[in-house]
């Protein structure tokens, strides 16, 4: 297709919008409640994970020995414990390091409180601090690391992570059940809208097959106007969700009593945005071609 | 230039609309088609735009075989067909110039060479002041002046004219002949057809009558004959 036959499609599928303003604004509106809706669950989403993130590097397996055992054998274990799958990292603190610690944390510039002590009191203490690449295989390698020789204790993070990447899968499923049922919504309806256009424009359709009109050149209007139709859908959606983004995920924080574990890891709308924007822009212009297409195919017989 | 060799046409219900029609027609020769109504005469030319496809026998045009002629090179030849209705089918959504592009859009044509061919053509049709009228604010004889315009833009080789006078007085009836006559004489093959006994007998052209899908009457510089 020629360029300026692109810019005469571009200004027809535009014109097709004007023509039936109730409809397209029908159309538009459902999809922008459908992307709208999936941008807040996004957020939300994207919200939990990031607090998931941030948690999951605070916490670790912490590995203690058996009494008597000394650094070599600690290594040999080490070693052990680095060879299991999904273990990313291994930090080895001996009693010194862990004595040496302890003294600087609590009795900070007082180093003569320590004086008292002959031996060193951690003389058991020494750990592995290991860490694993997923949540969800963390029980799985603690409980290899208790089956180990000469291995007295592994403690490992709360259960908060867990619940939460529970809540992430509920809304995951949630979100997906909305968002598909709003989906095929908006796609009826964009479908509706150009079937319109169509009726609309019958003889005009016929007068350009009988002047020599390609298929294609017939049928691109009505595309240009479902894509119209979604990108307007997406864009105004996420501009909302642009402006309300913080009110709107304090809001549902607090609802949800997530407000205490979320201080300050709100995650930017940059950032949040860097996923959203490709994600909804492509669902609208999915949804627009989607319903264009099968209904050009449908009621467009040229 | 058109050329049907025993071509015949019968619809779904069994009606014969064109029984074994053996017909041709010159580069630049200009015929009236005329016959009572049902006679075949609009079987034909939707017949010529491969809107319809024979039942039996073959339709060449412009060297073109039309029953081997796939879906997709449909387009491609029926811009070599211009064609003119009794009811215009002009846009009223657009004015006369808007209109008469519109054709050339649809073949895509680039916009330097829209901008030349649709006041040329204006001029041509002698509407070239009236370009930005909208059809509803011409008359009956102006609009068909448009879908005139809008027919010979793309320089088809054939014009193919059906009841183009049907819903005009007989002074505008006159000039649309008129001016299909000139484009007839730049060079393009022009088939009208027509109830006009007046103007037929006025133009003296070669006169085909139909009667029952057949050709009853094939005269050349002839007058109507009632069939």
């Amino acid at each position: 297709m020629r360029l300026n036959s692109i810019g005469y499609q571009f200004r027809q599928g535009f014109k097709n919008i004007g023509r039936n303003k109730m409809f397209s604004i029908a159309s538009i509106a459902t999809m922008a409640v459908c992307i709208f809706i999936f941008g807040v669950f996004s957020s939300i989403l994207l919200n939990v994970d990031s607090m998931v993130r941030s948690l999951e590097e605070q916490v670790a397996i912490t590995v203690l020995f058996d009494e008597g055992t000394d650094e070599a054998a600690h290594q040999a274990i080490g070693t052990q414990i680095g060879a299991l799958e999904h273990v990313t990292e291994t930090t080895y603190t001996s009693a010194e390091e862990a004595w040496e610690e302890f003294k600087e944390v609590y009795l900070g510039n007082n180093t003569e409180l320590a004086d008292g002590f002959q031996d060193n009191p951690l003389a058991n203490s020494a750990s592995f601090t290991v860490k694993v690449d997923e949540i969800e295989n963390q029980s799985g390698v603690v409980a290899q690391i208790e089956q180990m020789d000469g291995v007295r204790q592994v403690n490992q993070s709360s259960k908060a992570v867990e619940n939460l990447q529970d809540l992430n899968r509920l809304i995951t499923a949630v979100s997906a059940v909305v968002v598909l049922i709003l989906l095929v919504v908006s796609v009826i309806l964009i479908s509706n809208t150009i079937n319109v256009g169509i009726s609309v424009r019958k003889d005009e359709i016929a007068i350009m097959k009988l002047i020599g009109a390609k298929d294609s050149f017939v049928r691109a209007p009505f595309i240009v106007e479902g894509l119209i139709l979604g990108v307007i859908g997406a864009a105004i959606p996420l501009i909302a969700l642009y402006f309300g983004y913080g009110q709107l995920m304090n809001t549902l924080m607090q609802r949800f009593g997530f407000m205490s574990i979320m201080a300050g890891m709100l995650p930017s709308i940059q950032y949040v945005f860097r996923y959203v924007v490709p994600v909804s822009l492509m669902l609208g212009i999915g949804i627009g071609l989607l319903g264009s297409i099968i209904t050009v195919k449908r009621h467009l017989k040229v | 230039m058109i050329d049907l060799d025993h071509v015949s046409k019968v619809y779904e219900k069994g009606q014969r609309a064109i029984d074994s029609v053996t017909l041709h027609v010159d580069k630049g020769e200009f015929v009236f088609i005329v016959g009572e109504s049902g006679s075949g005469k609009s079987t034909l030319i939707r017949l010529l735009l491969k809107e319809l496809e024979p039942t039996k026998g073959t339709l060449t045009v412009n060297g073109k075989v039309l029953n081997t002629l796939r879906h997709r090179q449909i387009p491609n030849y029926r811009r070599g067909v211009g064609v003119v209705f009794q009811d215009f089918r002009l846009l009223n959504d657009r004015n006369v110039y808007e209109n008469v592009a519109f054709a050339q859009h649809v073949i895509e044509r680039p916009n330097h060479e829209i901008k030349r061919r649709v006041p040329e053509t204006l001029k041509l049709v002698g509407l070239a002041e009236k370009y930005r009228s909208r059809p509803s604010e011409l008359s009956g004889g102006e609009q068909q002046r448009v879908a005139v315009a809008r027919a010979i833009v793309n320089k088809p080789d054939i014009l193919l004219a059906d009841e183009p006078t049907g819903n005009l007085d007989p002074r505008n009836s006159y000039d649309i002949m008129k001016l299909l006559e000139e484009i007839n004489n730049q060079g393009t093959t022009v088939l009208v057809v027509t109830h006009n006994r007046e103007l037929v007998d006025k133009f003296n052209k070669r006169v085909i009558t139909m009667k029952r899908g057949v050709i009853a009457h094939d005269v050349e510089e002839g007058g109507y004959i009632e069939a």
